[in-house]
């Protein structure tokens, strides 16, 4: 496995408390589950939003790589590529 | 020198305050604070320099609590909220109960999964209480309607009582460290044996200072007509425990229903206690005629508050959280309901008026002098 591609992570506003108002962070990671690690590692406050103790991503988050959401691809596992832009939005839809 | 009245809202979107002078004859509202939120539990916490704190249950980003040092006129999020450990397997779902400890910024917060927090930095870091959260029972609790949550925390000295649904009454009577199921006469009526060691519905507990060993209790009731198994369980819905929660009695004789959420003692006489029986079909007072129920006699006999409730065609519920009592020499109840309107029984009870009446859904009420 080659260098981890860098990518940039697009935050919601409600979540830019949690990382200094950072609106995006560029993260090395080869799949989602890669960058969410390294939220973990580097963003606790941010991450804790993200995921749930368990590691698992909160129930009602989306997440998008591009404009795929990764459920419609290989979810966490999805692998990112150089310049890839990785989205996080709550799952508001409907009236 | 306490001379305000002060009340938490926890609602659907959020935690409002409003206040009043001691005549509580109006109250001005503020808020929503942690706004489109949904909040389950709140505290005012008057130990030293006031704190008011609300859990902020957000179903996309998790749990927060929320503190003020102001009397709610400003919130912040505490440094962390209560969560597992990593390799617990369970994941917050939402937080209940929030209570004073006996540190003097200690708390202690229930949740959904039932399990219980401490935190000695006044809500910046928070630790499992492994008794009653590791319990052996702890895998075999079920969620009631509202989930699996531990909704009631009591500190009598040494003794600890939860409550949880469903889960039943769990006694501690080393201060926090182990703990016991203690549901002797406690009924259930969603399982064939009426009167299992554990796994009860438990809606709500209280208890005063002045009266050592007794503990009342709003069970899950509404089980007279059961035709299954184990044959019918008429009241079992309002108990009281002279014990300390070792036994239970049931007080239900003379109210209209005795399923509720709900169960508020007077301030000031341990033989005056209040609850708001509910059909429980419908989750609405009988006959669609509000009504809180007080009992001056410590459930030996009950009679009807309604004056100044709608008489007809109302429907709301007041849940487990959402009715209170103040410290005044004459209280005043306070009730919200899932309709959002704030209610104030005034001469303990006897005079109902809507303070507000467009509010979200309210999930709890909290009252304090400050």
């Amino acid at each position: 496995m080659g260098p981890r591609p860098i990518i940039t992570l697009h935050v919601p506003g409600a979540l830019r408390a949690y990382c200094a108002g950072a609106a995006q962070l560029s993260i090395s990671a080869h799949t989602v589950r890669d960058a969410l690690e390294e939220l973990e590692h580097t963003q606790a406050a941010l991450y804790r939003n993200v995921c749930d103790e368990t590691g698992r991503l909160r129930r009602h988050l989306n997440v998008f790589v591009n404009s795929d959401n990764v459920r419609d691809l290989d979810g966490i596992d999805t692998k990112l590529t150089p310049g890839d832009v990785v989205t996080i939005l709550p799952a508001v839809s409907g009236g | 020198m306490a001379d305000r009245v002060i009340l938490t809202i926890g609602t659907k979107k959020g935690v409002f305050v409003a206040e009043a002078a001691k005549a509580r004859r109006s109250f001005t509202l503020r808020g929503p604070f942690g706004p489109g939120v949904p909040v389950y539990a709140t505290l005012i916490d008057t130990r030293g320099t006031p704190r008011v704190y609300a859990s902020s249950c957000n179903p996309f980003f998790g749990m927060k609590v929320l503190r003020s040092t102001d009397l709610g006129k400003t919130f912040k999020e505490t440094k962390s909220a209560p969560a597992f450990p990593k390799d617990d397997g369970r994941a917050m779902a939402n937080i209940w109960a929030l209570e004073p400890g006996p540190g003097k910024r200690e708390l202690w917060c229930g949740v959904e999964p039932a399990s219980l927090f401490q935190s000695q930095d006044a809500g910046d870091s928070w630790e499992l209480v492994p008794g009653i959260s590791n319990h052996e029972h702890a895998r075999k609790w079920n969620p009631g309607g509202g989930g699996l949550c531990l909704h009631t925390i009591i500190r009598d000295g040494n003794r600890v009582h939860i409550g949880i649904s469903t889960g039943g009454h769990y006694l501690s009577e080393d201060g926090g460290v182990t703990f016991k199921a203690s549901n002797q006469g406690v009924g259930a009526g969603f399982a064939p044996d009426p009167y299992p060691e554990f796994g009860q519905c438990v809606h709500k507990m209280a208890r005063h200072d002045a009266a050592p060993g007794r503990l009342y209790m709003q069970n899950h009731g509404g089980w007279s007509d059961w035709t299954g198994p184990g044959g019918p369980r008429p009241d079992i819905g309002v108990l009281r425990s002279d014990d300390h929660g070792r036994s239970w009695r049931s007080i239900a004789k003379g109210l209209p229903s005795d399923f509720g959420f709900p169960i508020v003692v007077h301030p000031h006489d341990p033989d005056t206690v209040y609850v708001m029986p509910l059909e429980p079909a419908t989750r609405s007072c009988p006959g669609s005629a509000p009504a809180v129920w007080r009992s001056e006699t410590g459930g030996a006999s009950w009679s009807r508050l309604a004056r100044g409730l709608p008489k007809k065609q109302s429907y709301f519920t007041v849940l487990r959280d959402g009715m209170d009592i103040d410290q005044m020499k004459t209280p005043a109840l306070y009730f919200g309901t899932t309709t959002g309107q704030l209610w104030i029984g005034r001469e303990g009870g006897e005079q109902w008026d809507c303070l507000f009446h467009s509010l979200p859904p309210i999930h709890n009420v909290k009252v304090a002098i400050v």
